[in-house]
């Protein structure tokens, strides 16, 4: 099985000024292989695939293409020689069609203007070969993610790769979504090319891969075939430590209702949303990607507008027009999209806790610093954010981190209702352990929390109940215990209430 | 090697990072001063230094609200020329109606309305600055040409002139008193106050500032009203010292301030950046123009020199965040 691998790294290592970032590593893939890369955030797969994209040169270590030594110098090297990146950001232009972006490298060209039917055509072909059903004279911008996404990994596949490297492709997709990856990938795989997957989705490693390479601390830890491995031998195996349940449910008593919403509406999004959250309850808001659970989430903290519909907390009625009035209400809201809404990057961990209270920390306008410190320091510690300090800017930790700053943020303004949209997307398993944990916590200490989350198992292991949402609609409730199959019904539009 | 985890990489870098933006400023000003004592034995000399204070004081107050503006990523206002005449013109012109103090106070609310309309503009509805500003800028210095009739408006209170260019305890003219008390006003004001914090998160991550319940547009808008007041303000120190003003006394003013802010370190990209840096690029621009002015150095080759001056220093900020900003 040697003998097939298009790409052997080997002893790959690397360094920073005064740190190791990668630690003799060993790496293969064959052609017609799916190899799913898996490990903790910081474990090294970011750096590895960096190496393989010629992003990063190796201090240590050789990298082989169908057994001849290469050197990769830089990304438009490692791309000559057949090395396809699809990134967890998308590199798409939105204003330009789907053909265009497909072919955005080499648009064919007539006497120096571009070809049109050629491009259709090209674009077409390659669109077909994936059997991805996307018009190609859509513009980009129009698309949903997910298409967008498929876009991308087409634009990939046009330069013909020999190695196409997907780094976590499915976090923002839903269940079914990710299927229609999975064939796209599967197209891939036959016609030769071989694919490596990182992931932290770790059943979806079990679906797709034939083997599995486990890193930890910068390290190799093992390569194994994915038939001989579970999902919690590979926790074992990145962690280093038996994690006996992935999603703990903490049992709490569930009180009066916290929040209600009646009759929310916004036009093209969602349509006559109620619901109601308890106090210590948690609701779990399940759907396809685009069903509209985002936007309820915006809506109801005063981000986006709402056309109609009525806001309570505790009985009484609010009027929200913007997160102010909805964090003076007692809403909290961890955002979808942690770099965009979450963090302030340029600021420091304490700053980026303290902003939304920080007349809770001041006086007549002047931050009283030790108070500060001390609020900061006591949420940072109380989410056990990594590293202990908290003057080092938001954006030199970790997503998993980051996104503990986050909680630790909207923790500070003690809130009545918390909505968590994917807290724990992109997140490594260690982390997302520890915000489950604070999840259970502030339940038993009476926060009525909304859970949006694409990853069904974690929806179905924390909530107390369910929404299913589809097409900008509530199209079930779920009492807890309910199956993964009742809630993908539900979301597909395939249940009938 | 013991067990490596990724905390000290991270650290390290950044550190690196923000030691090098730093230090940079500090030595260039020693090292500009060294050049000024090696160059010409007037340079270091009580009465050159503080001819280069009182020459900074008026830009200098300026420089303090561009600043804000910088920091919460308002670009720059490019009204200041407007500002500064309106405050020169209306403290002189209404100087013998109301008297100096209350001229002053007319002539620093008239700017601080160009400037709260600015902020409106920007903040609220949600305009370009650059355009917005070019615009009001225009039609606020057209204002106060119609109401002086274009021509040049004298003062008749020598007192207060004397009394700006006057020196406390002989040594420091009154005016470089002042620009040091609304440097250090600006100075806590934007390290210490929640306005403060609230200036570099909008300039940092406006969406994610807006999701924390901070008030965005207000402090847009507190940028721009600040930066009008202050040009008022330095418009009426200006007309006060010259006690001669003409619509076109704070042209050039804008163009030192962003010089001062950019040289200064202060990120045009927002959320980063101090008063005192800014000050600190103001003082090394200024040090630099006197040096050549000594060497007896034309005009138009001074002009040069800045602006190769800024381009630097835009290509060294964008540089350090590449490099700060890791992966």
């Amino acid at each position: 099985m040697t003998e097939t691998a298009v790409l052997r790294m080997t002893g790959i290592s690397k360094s920073f000024p005064g740190i190791r970032a990668l630690s003799t590593v060993d790496f293969d893939v064959e052609a017609g292989e799916v190899h799913a890369v898996v490990g903790e955030n910081g474990a090294g797969k970011s750096t590895l695939m960096k190496v393989l994209a010629g992003v990063y040169q190796p201090d240590d270590g050789t990298i082989e293409l169908d057994g001849v030594a290469v050197r990769l110098s830089d990304p438009i090297e490692a791309r000559r020689r057949g090395i396809g990146m699809v990134y967890q950001e998308l590199n798409l232009v939105p204003d330009l069609t789907v053909a265009e972006n497909i072919l955005l490298g080499s648009t064919p060209s007539r006497f120096g203007l571009v070809d049109r039917r050629a491009l259709r055509e090209q674009a077409r072909a390659v669109l077909d070969e994936l059997d991805a059903r996307i018009h190609t004279d859509d513009l980009v911008g129009s698309l949903t993610v997910s298409q967008q996404q498929i876009v991308e990994i087409a634009k990939v596949y046009a330069a013909r790769p020999r190695i196409v490297v997907l780094d976590e492709p499915t976090s923002s997709l839903s269940e079914h979504e990710t299927q229609s990856l999975f064939r796209i990938i599967g197209r891939m795989t036959e016609a030769g090319l071989a694919v490596i997957y990182i992931s932290h989705r770790l059943r979806e490693v079990l679906d797709i891969s034939q083997r599995v390479t486990v890193l930890r601390d910068k390290r190799l830890v093992d390569t194994r075939p994915t038939s001989g491995i579970s999902a919690a031998e590979m926790i074992r195996l990145m962690v280093g430590r038996d994690l006996t349940e992935v999603f703990p449910k903490r049992e709490v008593e569930i009180g009066e209702v916290a929040l209600s919403v009646t009759g929310l509406s916004r036009a093209g999004e969602f349509n006559d949303i109620s619901l109601t959250v308890r106090s210590g309850e948690i609701l779990g808001l399940a759907g396809l990607v685009g069903a509209g659970r985002t936007e309820v989430a915006r809506a109801i903290f005063g981000l986006d507008n709402r056309d109609a519909g009525l806001i309570e907390i505790d009985g009484t009625v609010v009027n929200i027009r913007g997160p102010r009035d909805a964090v003076r209400a007692g809403i909290a809201y961890v955002p979808e999209d942690r770099k965009r809404d979450g963090i302030v990057p340029q600021l420091s961990i304490k700053d980026n806790i303290s902003l939304a209270v920080l007349d809770r920390v001041s006086a007549a306008g002047w931050i009283r610093p030790n108070a500060e410190r001390t609020l900061a320091r006591q949420k940072a510690d109380e989410l056990t954010v990594t590293p202990p300090a908290i003057t080092p800017r938001v954006d030199t930790l970790s997503g998993g981190n980051q996104q503990k700053v986050v909680f630790a943020k909207w923790l500070a303004a003690r809130p009545r209702v918390l909505i968590l949209d994917e807290p724990t997307r992109g997140v490594d398993v260690g982390a997302k352990a520890d915000i489950h944990t604070i999840i259970g916590e502030l339940a038993a200490r009476g926060t009525a929390i909304v859970l949006i989350s694409s990853e069904l198992p974690e929806v179905l292991a924390v909530s107390d109940r369910i929404l299913v949402l589809h097409d900008g609609r509530i199209s079930a409730e779920l009492p807890r215990g309910a199956s993964e199959q009742e809630v993908m019904h539900a979301a597909t539009g395939e249940f009938v209430s | 090697m013991s067990a490596p985890t990724s905390q000290p990489r991270v650290m390290q870098q950044s550190v690196f990072a923000r030691q090098g933006t730093r230090l940079a400023l500090p030595i260039s000003i020693v090292l500009i001063l060294l050049v000024g004592a090696l160059l010409s034995d007037k340079f270091l000399t009580l009465q050159n230094l503080t001819n280069v204070l009182i020459n900074m004081s008026i830009v200098g107050i300026i420089v303090v609200g561009m600043t804000f503006v910088f920091v919460t990523r308002g670009l720059a206002d490019l009204s200041v020329p407007a500002t500064v005449a309106v405050g020169g013109l209306l403290v002189l012109g209404l100087q013998s109606s109301l008297g100096t103090l209350g001229a002053a106070v007319v002539g620093v609310l008239a700017a601080a309305i160009a400037g709260a309309v600015n902020g409106w503009l920007v903040g609220y509805a949600g305009l370009n600055p650059v355009i917005t500003t070019l615009a009001s800028g225009t039609i606020v210095l057209g204002i106060a040409q119609v109401f002086v009739g274009g021509v040049i408006v004298y003062g008749d209170d020598p007192q207060a002139q004397d009394f700006l260019t006057g020196r406390v305890f002989g040594v420091v003219p009154v005016i470089v008193l002042i620009f040091i008390a609304v440097v250090a006003m600006g100075h806590l004001l934007l390290s210490r106050t929640v306005l403060g914090r609230w200036s570099y998160a909008v300039g940092s991550n406006p969406f994610a500032t807006q999701a924390s319940a901070v008030p965005v547009r207000r402090v847009r808008a507190i940028a721009f009203l600040l930066t009008g007041t202050l040009a008022g303000f330095s418009g009426v120190l200006l007309g006060v010292t010259l006690q001669t003003a003409r619509p076109g006394i704070g042209m050039g003013y804008e163009f030192d301030a962003i010089t001062a802010v950019v040289v200064g370190g202060v990120s045009l990209l927002g959320g980063s950046g101090t008063v005192l840096r800014a000050i600190g690029g103001l003082l090394f621009v200024q040090l630099l123009t006197n040096i050549m002015v000594l060497q007896g150095v034309p005009t138009e080759p001074q002009g040069i020199v800045k602006g190769v001056l800024i381009a630097g220093a835009v290509a060294i900020d964008v540089a350090l965040r590449r490099r700060g900003g890791r992966e």
